[in-house]
């Protein structure tokens, strides 16, 4: 795998506070990477810090195709898109072709380039409408069009997706893997949301606290998490203490893998303190002596709050991660 | 009644006769409030600009100044340039007092807050990350703030306006630091302040007809320009 982009000892720091330390990070083109955190973790920090966007103080390097590339590489090398689709007055022709007009291609032949790029994210017949009449998905979908014309090599989307419905993410989550599969691209995807990176990303990189805490492929990042904090990140937010399970070592479990007097080998009594119901869904929160545990089940007869009860998980539904005091902090440096 | 008409009635043949002395006059006021306007916008764009986009200590401070400033007394200003610009005055050197120049300097000073006041309000408007926006789709920084400035085109447009009706309606200083000489610093509103104190109606009605259509000139770029 060749780098199309990267970094090496990445860091930015702000009023003496480190915001964000990237020792390594590569991204190859026909590749995406999904930068999976918790809000403040640093992923947007990131993301600019790899374009050299909004003034940030960084230090070290930012490769491109394995080699120091400076501010005026990056520009030429790189588009994004942020999580408010920022269009600019004027038809929706005109916002797709604003990347190419910034990048100095006269107004006809940046219309020419970008129109194709409408078509293929579904907003094609939207084209002569003004930008201000679009509605949010429509926006989204006009600002990733507009970042593709420049045929970028490096695309980067900040959190595109965050500020959309469940249904016009999924469809535009869907047209947009189609569109990348195509293209000689490094796309890089920074998100809270764990079914983002599954939608788009072969590899996945959790950042917690400004530092990357896990890295690989995408399906193995999200079903194995190293510590508690990645457990959490990726769903498995029930911490099983050794006491609980037997093992030697914590556990994490996915509150969709716990039941309630279920047949699951590793079995823990506790207390029923709420009972919600999510649609579909019930959520059940048991009080035991490894603590609170969550357990997202059918909801065929739940049990009524303060009853007894045993919750069950499969052994298999266990993951070891290594706990909160084994996991190096980050430095503070002031 | 008839002061009224024959007032107006005197104005329109002085107007459309094209009476030399209204017309010098006219030409006088424009010049005198466009430079003054031009002044104004380069100095403050780029501070109003500043305080919009940047963060430095004392910008907060800067801006209650500037929002101030918008009410500044147009007689103090007078005043004040007057002053630096007395014979013994620290600038009295330059023997400005008393010429269109000086007028320029002062209604400057009196425009300048307002191009800083609005030109800082226009571009807060935009989304605070439209510069990352357009650098992050490979603008330079510069090109990037140029189409911030497109963007923002309308109140800009609108400021620049605001500072011109503000200036081109100020009689106070004007008077201070032109003296209202005949033939060299007279402008409108002093001439129609001489008119009506002399009784002569028909003129004075005539300088506020041409200052009320520069005004509504004025407006009506800004309203035609705002519906493109």
């Amino acid at each position: 795998m060749t780098s199309r982009i990267g970094c090496r000892y990445l860091r930015v720091t702000a009023r003496g506070r480190e915001l964000l330390h990237v020792e390594s990070l590569d991204v190859a083109a026909r590749s995406a990477l999904a930068v999976l955190g918790p809000n403040g973790a640093g992923k947007s920090t990131l993301l600019r810090a790899l374009a050299n966007l909004g003034g940030l103080h960084r230090t070290g390097q930012v490769l491109l195709d394995g080699r120091p590339a400076g501010p005026r590489e990056l520009r030429g090398a790189v588009a994004a898109v942020l999580q408010r689709p920022i269009l600019r007055h004027g038809s929706v022709a005109a916002n797709a072709a604003a990347g190419l007009r910034l990048r100095g291609v006269g107004r006809a032949e940046a219309r020419r380039r970008s129109a194709p790029w409408l078509d293929a994210l579904g907003v094609g017949h939207l084209a002569a409408r003004s930008a201000r009449t679009l509605s949010g998905g429509e926006a989204q979908r006009v600002a990733i069009a507009r970042a593709l014309a420049v045929a970028p090599r490096v695309l980067l989307l900040d959190e595109p997706f965050a500020g959309l419905d469940a249904t016009t993410r999924a469809d535009l989550l869907a047209d947009l893997r189609t569109v990348l599969d195509g293209l000689d691209t490094a796309t890089l995807l920074v998100t809270h949301d764990r079914h983002e990176a599954l939608a788009l990303a072969g590899r996945t990189a959790l950042l917690v606290a400004g530092r990357i805490r896990q890295l690989g492929p995408t399906g193995r990042v999200l079903d194995e998490p190293v510590d508690v904090d990645c457990a959490r990140l990726v769903g498995f937010t029930n911490l099983l203490p050794p006491a609980a399970t037997g093992r030697t070592q914590l556990c994490a479990a996915r509150p969709e893998h716990c039941a309630i007097d279920g047949p699951g080998e590793v079995r823990i009594p506790g207390t029923v303190r709420r009972v919600v119901p999510l649609g579909g869904a019930t959520r059940v929160d048991v009080d035991t002596a490894a603590g609170t545990l969550t357990c997202l089940g059918p909801g065929e007869d739940e049990p009524a709050p303060g009853r007894r009860v045993v919750v069950t998980v499969a052994d298999q539904h266990l993951r070891p991660i290594r706990g909160r005091e084994l996991v190096e902090e980050p430095e503070r440096s002031r | 009644m008839d002061v009224l008409f024959d007032g107006v009635a005197q104005a329109l043949s002085l107007l459309f006769s094209g009476d030399e002395e209204t017309w010098a006059i006219t030409l006088l006021t424009l010049r005198v409030s466009i430079g003054a306007t031009v002044i104004a916008a380069l100095v403050g764009v780029p501070l109003g600009a500043a305080i919009a986009l940047g963060s430095f200590p004392g910008r907060r401070v800067m801006l209650a100044a500037a929002n101030t400033g918008m009410g500044l007394p147009p007689v103090v200003v007078g005043l004040v340039v007057t002053v630096m610009l007395w014979r013994s005055g620290p600038l009295g050197g330059l023997g400005l007092l008393y010429t269109p120049t000086a007028m320029v300097v002062a209604q400057a000073v009196i425009a300048s807050p307002v191009v800083v006041a609005l030109v800082a309000a226009a571009l807060r408007q935009v989304d605070p990350e439209f510069l990352v926006q357009m650098q992050g789709l490979g603008a330079t920084r510069l090109r990037a703030l140029a189409a911030l400035g497109v963007e923002a085109r309308l109140p800009l447009l609108a400021a620049a306006m605001a500072a011109f009706g503000a200036v081109v309606s100020e009689v106070g200083a004007a008077q201070m630091v032109g003296g209202n000489i005949a033939g060299q610093t007279r402008v409108l509103t002093t001439a129609a302040v001489l008119a009506t104190s002399r009784g002569e109606f028909g003129l004075a009605i005539a300088f506020g007809l041409v200052l009320l259509l520069l005004a509504f000139a004025v407006n009506l770029v800004v309203t035609l320009a705002g519906q493109r």
